[in-house]
This record gives structure tokens, sequence and C-alpha cells, in this order.
């Protein structure tokens, strides 16, 4: 998934000169191939994100178009002012690269932890949040970012779980579900983002759920989800992030005006992580384990009246 | 009258001020003739269009001092009567602060600590564009407790940006007190100097000085960007506003009004 978002963008460099990747000294070894191939369009604007996000928007103000590098832990949360008020309010082309979102720098502790960063975007009007989960999506993502021209935020999370799509996406549609598992409809339908994709295809299987990912936070298709609403008994939502905010929220708040049905948030509760530990024993704290969420939706299940999967 | 009259300006600054019943009268007082010489002196702008791809860039980092240049951009017809007169009432464009989506205006601001790092990219940008285009960026004293203005002043200097001249307002105010109360500053020139700046101290009301002192920072051959420290008396011209803070956050009414435009030599002025 590295690889892929690595080459989208030395890919995206080497066919318009305007391109620019702006790092907070950040990506040691990921931008190797850039540097490489794109050495001129390469700025390390040094551990001083507020004054990158800024300088961002004062070079797309003059025709470039910037992407801007961090973890998510500071690019978009350090700087999220400087992502309303000089990106955003002017619609400009700035695509924001938030790193490590979620508890990929487990061990680190809360500073490099991000469990808020979509919710804090999403909020900001004319921005696109996107989360891709495998390759696939990171390449479209990628190509999307650019090609929308205007202000966007991409959630890299954690990258090495595995494919969730067969092969390779032609192109993204705003806002649209990409549907990875047809499965029965009197049982409730799963909807996840980014690393939790791929948990909820290996959790879909036994019980034969229905699957959609959606590399999309915001703008979210309302149609898509209501569809899935009503193809499906309920609806689960997964996401590294918390449950303020971010996946499980936006899928409440359409289907609660339009099509009022059970969600399960299974997200990260409304708490800092409490220990050091692995990025499997963090979710386990959190209760994002794949057997955690197992129970959970065998839990909602028990509630629905054809009875017991289990 | 002569475009650009700092008198002329000052009255069209409370005149906006008046009809909003708007505070910052002062922030705006101090940056008059900074303005003035830079628009009349020195921005291009071709065509008179505040958004030609040519133009230089004005950035007004400290988005308080709003007013001062609105009444530059009446100067150069691209503000009309009616903005003057409506300011701050519903549904109109001009907001309190500056705000981008102005046609002149090149940042958001009232935020600090913003506007000089869009100015330090847009001078990035223009310099890998190889334009002779320039970039002024106004700060204002207390506006560089801001973090992200240093950040801003070390990426300049590190990417030889000769083409961004740093103009600070040094008023000597901030918003609680005197900025030696709040957080002492010490010597900007020799600051800015270290940070690796071209730099030169101005009476910030003299428009010769300024003229000069703008030309001469230009005209050094170093690749250095630049930082102008204008000493300046906050809300100058009106002498009951001059170095009172109380003016950072007063209303005019209409006697104080009338006697802030009488000093400025238009008697009889009332609404």
């Amino acid at each position: 998934m590295r690889e892929a978002f690595s080459s989208a963008l030395v890919r995206l460099a080497l066919s318009d000169p305007k391109v620019l990747l702006l790092t907070g000294d950040h990506g040691y070894s990921l931008f190797d191939e850039f540097r490489k191939r794109c050495p001129n369009q390469y700025i390390n604007a040094g551990i001083a994100e507020q004054n990158m996000v800024s300088m961002a928007a004062g070079l797309a103000r003059v025709g470039f178009r910037p992407f801007v590098y961090g973890l998510a832990a500071f690019i978009p949360i350090r700087t999220i002012e400087q992502i309303k008020l000089d990106i955003a309010h002017d619609d400009l082309p700035v695509v924001l690269l938030g790193d490590g979102a979620g508890f990929v720098y487990s061990h680190l502790g809360t500073s490099h932890q991000s469990t808020e960063d979509i919710a804090c975007t999403r909020a900001i009007p004319q921005m696109q949040v996107l989360s891709p989960a495998d390759r696939f999506e990171m390449t479209a993502a990628m190509e999307y970012a650019y090609a929308t021209r205007g202000p966007v935020y991409l959630r890299m999370g954690k990258a090495d779980l595995g494919d969730v799509h067969a092969g390779p996406i032609s192109c993204l549609q705003q806002g649209r579900l990409l549907k990875v598992r047809d499965g029965r409809a009197d049982r409730p339908g799963l909807i996840a983002t980014g690393s939790m994709a791929r948990a909820a295809v290996d959790l879909a299987a036994s019980w034969d759920l229905m699957v959609w990912s959606t590399p999309f936070l915001k703008p979210l298709d309302e149609d898509d989800v209501l569809a899935a609403a009503q193809a499906t008994n309920g609806l689960v939502t997964l996401e590294e992030h918390s449950v303020l905010g971010g996946l499980g929220a936006a899928v409440a708040e359409i289907t609660s005006e339009r099509q009022p049905t059970r969600v399960i948030r299974i997200g990260v509760p409304d708490r800092f992580s409490e220990h050091c530990g692995s990025y499997s024993y963090l979710l386990r704290e959190h209760g994002l384990d794949i057997d955690t969420v197992r129970k959970r939706i065998g839990a909602y299940c028990q509630t629905l009246p054809s009875g017991s999967m289990l | 009258m002569t475009p650009f009259d700092p008198a002329r300006m000052r009255r069209t600054v409370l005149e906006m001020a008046y009809a909003g019943s708007t505070v910052h009268i002062a922030c705006a007082f101090s940056i008059i003739e900074l303005l003035t010489v830079l628009y009349r002196d020195h921005l291009r702008y071709p065509g008179n269009d505040p958004r030609a791809e040519g133009r230089d860039y004005l950035v007004l980092s400290k988005g308080h001092g709003v007013m001062a240049q609105y009444a530059c951009m009446h100067e150069l017809g691209w503000l009309d009567d009616f903005h003057i007169q409506n300011y701050c009432k519903d549904g109109t464009d001009l907001k309190g602060l500056s705000d981008s989506r102005v046609a002149g205006l090149e940042v958001t601001s009232g935020s600090l600590g913003h506007g000089f790092s869009v100015g330090v990219g847009i001078a990035l940008g223009l310099k890998r564009k190889g334009t002779d285009q320039k970039v002024y960026a106004i700060v204002g004293d207390g506006e560089i407790n801001e973090g992200p203005i240093w950040e801003g002043a070390l990426v300049a200097a590190h990417h030889r940006l000769e083409n961004l001249m740093l103009i600070v307002d040094k008023n000597g105010f901030q918003a609680m007190g005197t900025t030696d109360d709040v957080l002492v500053l010490g010597d900007l020139q020799a600051k800015f100097s270290s940070f690796g700046f071209e730099t030169l101290e101005v009476d910030g009301h003299d428009e010769i000085a300024i003229d000069q002192a703008v030309r001469q920072l230009w005209s050094v051959g170093s690749n250095k960007p630049k930082a102008l420290i204008a000493r300046t008396v906050k809300g100058k011209g009106v002498s009951f506003m001059e170095s009172i803070n109380l003016w950072h956050y007063t209303r005019l009414n209409p006697q104080s009004f009338a006697e802030a435009m009488s000093e400025l030599g238009f008697p009889g002025a009332s609404q």
C-alpha cells in the first residue's frame, strides 16, 4: 500500500511539474524514489508543520499542486486551523497526507496516535476526506485527489493488512461505497473504511454478510448508504477512529434522517490508550480486534427477529 | 486631492468604522503611510486588476488593520462608496478582518501568524516560476508572538526568498498592553538579521523614508529575504487615539467621530 502511494506520487509529479511534495521532516525511506526521480519537486519544510501548511496554500495560490505529508497526528491535527483558514476557505487544490493514522505508531503513545482526524476534517467546509483500505484504493484515491482540484485530506492507516479488492479500481466516484462482498439480506451489512475493511471481509465470510468498503468519509453518497441499509438488516460500521465524528457518525447522520436503521458503530471508544503495547495489543485494548468485533456483531444479531446466527 | 493622501485614507477608515460601528481603528491608523507608499509607489497591478496573475502580492498578515487596506482599495477604485458607507452591514462583503475572497485581499487573517507563512509560500512559488514579482507581508509586532512567524522566517531564509519583504508594524501595543509588558520582543532588527534577513528600521509614518528604505532593501544584491522594521504609533493621526490602546476596542460615537474628522481636516462631519 505504501508502495502504491509512493509510485502514485512519483507518477503524478512526473506528469505535472507543478506537483510538489512538502514534508515536515517525515517519510525517511518512503520518499527515496520520489527524491531520486523528482528531486526538484521535493521540499522538506522542516519540523514546522503550521508554516508548511500555510506555505502550501501560498504555493497553490500561484498555481502549484502541493501534496503535504506528515503523520496524521500533525497533518491534519496540529494544523487544523491552517487547513481551515488558508486552504479550505479558498478551496485550494492542496492534498494533505496524514500517515500512520489510528494506532500505527502504537508504542510511541498518544502523541503519535490519531483517532480524531476524520472528525476534525469532516467538519471543515469544502474538505473531502478519504481513507483508502488497500493498495488499489490508494492508487485510485491519489488519482482522485489530484484530479479533484480542491482540498483533500487523505488518511493513511495501517498499510500491510492485505488486499480488500481483487484488482485495480478504474476510477473513484465521489462519495460512492465500493461493494466488496455480497451476502444475506436478513443479516447486518458491514461498512468499513481504511484498515478495518480487511477485518470486515474476514468477519463476513463465516456469516455470509454483505460488505462495503468506503474510501470516502466525506462526501458520503447518501443514496449508497440508504441502499445498503435497505439491502440488509441493520448496519455495522468499522473504523480505526473515534466513534465520535467518523464513519459511524456519518452513516448514522444519513440513516437517522432518511431511513432509520440500527447502526452499530465499531470504532475507538471516547478515550485515550491506557497502556503501551503493539498495534494488535491496542486494537484489543479498544475493542477493535477481530474476536471482540465478532462478539459485538453476534450480540446484535441475537436481537434480530430471525434469532441467533451463532 | 492626490490619491493616497494619508489624511483622506484615515477619513475613509473613520467613515467605515463609524458606519459599521466597528473596532480596530488604531490598528489601521498605524499602517496608513506604509500602505500609502506601497500602493502608490511599489505594488504592480497590471491593468489595475487586483487579481492580475502578474501582480505583486501585499499580504496583510495583521488582518486587524484591514480598514487601511480597504481605504487603499477605495483609492484604486476597487471599492466604491457603497462599500464604505455600508461597512459591516448585513449581507455585505467586507468583513471586520481580512478575507481572501475579497479581490485585493490575499489572505484570510485575524487569526494571527497565518498570512506571513502564506506569503512565504507565494514567494517560493513565484521564485520557482522565475518571475520578478514581489511579495510584501505586513505583520504586527504583537502578531509575531505567534510561532509560525518564526518558522516562516527560517524557511524564507533557507530558500533565499529575495522576493519577499516582511514589514513589521512596530506600534508597541497588542491587545492587552504594550509589547514590552506582554512579551518582550527585544531588538527586532537584530533578531531578523540573525535569521538571515536583510534588515532596515524606518519611521513608519515618514513616506519619503519608507519609500527609500523599501528601495534600498530591494537594491541589496544578496538573495536574502528582507525585513523592514517600521516604528509606528498605534492610532496615528488622531490625538486622542494615539498610543491609547483602548482604541483597539473602542467604537466611534457621534462626538468622537466629529472630533476625529475635524482633527484630520474634515470639520463639520456628521452622519
